[in-house]
């Protein structure tokens, strides 16, 4: 294992059973993640994300393979050594799991009673943490009290107070409005950036993940179906869940539907063509227009256009009836894909596909 | 008053000494059927499908250990168990002899109540705990006794007003109490007034113990 890699699962198979009914919540699942990462994890509900994040800190034992933690085999531990190893895997959850029972401030002080440290340090670092996430002054309140976004930055603060190399976070913005959504993943960002904490992001949404993860895997019947660098992965998706998740995120998904609802396409004139674009850098949609109507005399009429960042690179997505001599569209298709723009004819067979 | 409640006035301190007696059998077994419950209720919780120490073959043992010893009626178990209770008090009739009864016949019932108390914790914060890295022990005191505190003291309400009730029973085994008072005084010789404020001073313990209680669960509760 290279020294860089703060967690190591290989060839990791969760089984449930539930009577005589079995679940392969996680296949074959290989993932490393390197120190000082965001890495998230995308997919829908069932897909076995929180399944498979539970087996890090081994609260879910894996039915197969093996977990390797900051250098740590977990399977290999006695039961108080795992415990130990525990504290340095901070989780954070989209119900949040604070305690009704203890003060926000006794809730941050939680992680710590069980570490040899007098009342005065412990209750110290708890209200530090609290000021990092701007809570100091409901200390003493309890969490019924508090909104959720607040909730979510207390439970962040606890998450901190045994020093973790590892915060996961499951669903933690869920529950949450998007301004709120927002300030959680900035406060995530930093706390990244600034004490090189490893995060593990589960989400079901793409907008998450391209707001702070640098690597992204998409998780689909319990298997990784595929994975690599954020920018990588959604301006070029290869499997059909990724081009769903990015179309969905970037409202494309929407608009086909709309479009194909409100315009008959099999009523569309001989020389016309409803048409999908998606580009990348430096292609525009001016750039394809012109380009179409000037070499290929076609009319570009759109129906929709999006742009989208990923990872600092511009991202479009365009919708388009195109009419004119079809004769001159194949080359124009091709000449297009050459640069880096990819185009689809939309018909009513293929309209809700995407374009993978 | 004489005249509304003649026999009673006559009886005055055989009622304080009677009510003496079902205070002491009533708090005496609840000390210790509360250490009791407490501890299988606790232990049911942990062990069953799921629970942070899940053993299937003990949770299923405790499981019906509790039904068997909640369905043997009260009557019958200060009899059943006499034996037991003169190998540990020296005798089977008397007050403190009616303890040994009471609390075999309260503690299962209570270490029911304690287990679905606990059930109504949030699964979310115990495995937060865990992910903490808390040991069961620390799970067990930290987080099921703490957050489940309110609900406990509410079940605790509901079984000692359940053990006053029981206790008016233990007037079989001579235990006195106010039960044996209302029976063997007030029933026996027809003399209801005896019956009526034997009566009244139970329901006044009762209520007594419901108000106390509901005061110290808003207490300790923070929603
Ligand atoms: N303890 C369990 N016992 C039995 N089946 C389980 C258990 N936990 C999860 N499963 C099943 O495993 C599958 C994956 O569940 P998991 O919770 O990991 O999905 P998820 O991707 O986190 O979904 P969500 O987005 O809804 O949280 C589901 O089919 C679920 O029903
Ligand atoms: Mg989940």
């Amino acid at each position: 294992m290279t020294a860089n890699n703060i967690i190591e699962l290989k060839n990791i198979d969760v089984t449930f059973h539930n009577g005589d009914q079995t679940v392969k919540a996680v296949q074959a699942v290989d993932l490393t993640i390197e120190k000082g990462d965001i890495y998230g994890i995308i997919g829908y509900s069932g897909a076995g994300k929180s399944t498979l994040v539970r087996v890090i800190n081994l609260l879910q034992t894996p039915t197969n393979g093996t977990v390797t933690v900051n250098g740590q085999q977990l399977q290999q531990l006695a039961p108080a050594a795992l415990r130990q190893a525990r504290q340095k895997i901070s989780m954070i959850f989209q119900h949040f799991n604070l305690m009704k029972s203890r003060t926000v401030l006794g809730n941050v002080e939680y992680p710590l009673l069980s570490q040899k440290i007098s009342q005065a340090a412990r209750q110290q670092k708890a209200l530090q943490l609290l000021k990092l996430v701007g809570l100091a002054d409901y200390a003493q309140t309890y969490p019924a009290r508090l909104s959720g976004g607040q909730k979510q930055r207390v439970a962040i603060a606890r998450a901190l107070a045994s020093d973790p190399e590892v915060l996961i976070s499951d669903e933690a913005t869920s529950a949450l409005d998007p301004k709120t959504t927002k300030s959680i993943l900035a406060l995530l960002k930093k706390l990244n950036q600034d004490l090189g904490l490893t995060i593990v992001l589960i989400t079901h949404e793409m907008q998450v993940i391209k707001s702070i993860c640098h690597n992204v895997a998409v998780m689909d019947a319990g298997q990784i179906v595929e994975r690599g660098r954020v920018a990588q992965v959604f301006t070029a998706p290869q499997a059909p869940l990724t081009v769903d998740f990015v179309e969905t995120s970037t409202n494309v998904k929407a608009a086909i539907e709309r479009i194909t609802n409100t315009i008959d396409l099999a009523g569309l004139a001989a020389n016309q063509e409803l048409m999908y674009f998606n580009f990348i850098g430096n292609a525009t949609k001016e750039g394809i227009i012109s380009q179409y109507s000037q070499q290929y005399q076609l009319d570009v009429n759109i129906l929709f256009a999006n742009i989208d960042q990923i990872d600092g690179e511009n991202v479009g997505y365009m919708i388009a009836i195109i009419t004119g001599d079809l004769a001159a569209f194949n080359p124009a298709i091709a000449k297009r894909v050459a640069d880096g723009v990819k185009t689809k004819i939309i018909t009513t067979e293929n309209g809700l596909e995407g374009l993978a | 008053m004489a005249a509304l409640i003649p026999n009673v006035i006559s009886m005055k301190s055989e009622f304080i000494q009677a009510t003496l007696e079902t205070l002491y059998m009533t708090f005496g077994s609840a000390i210790i059927a509360a250490v009791l419950g407490l501890a299988l209720g606790v232990w049911l919780v942990v062990t069953q499908p799921g629970g942070i120490l899940a053993d299937r073959v003990t949770y299923s043992i405790l499981d019906k250990l509790t039904n068997l010893l909640r369905s043997v009626p009260f009557i019958i178990l200060l009899a059943v168990i006499s034996p037991l209770t003169n190998f540990l008090v020296g005798t089977t009739v008397g007050t403190t002899a009616s303890l040994v009864p009471l609390i075999f016949g309260i503690f299962p019932f209570y270490a029911r109540q304690v287990q679905n108390a606990l059930l109504d914790v949030d699964h979310g914060v115990v495995e937060a705990a865990e992910s903490m890295g808390s040991s069961p022990s620390e799970i067990i005191f930290r987080v099921y006794l703490k957050e489940g505190l309110p609900d406990i003291i509410r079940v605790s309400i509901v079984t000692v007003i359940s053990l006053i009730g029981l206790t008016t029973m233990a007037g079989a085994i001579g235990s006195g109490g106010l039960g044996d008072i209302a029976i063997s005084i007030g029933y026996a010789r027809f003399e209801n007034d005896i019956t009526l404020v034997a009566t009244l001073i139970i329901l006044i313990l009762v209520f007594a113990v419901q108000i106390i209680g509901d005061w110290l669960a808003k207490k300790v509760e923070h929603n």
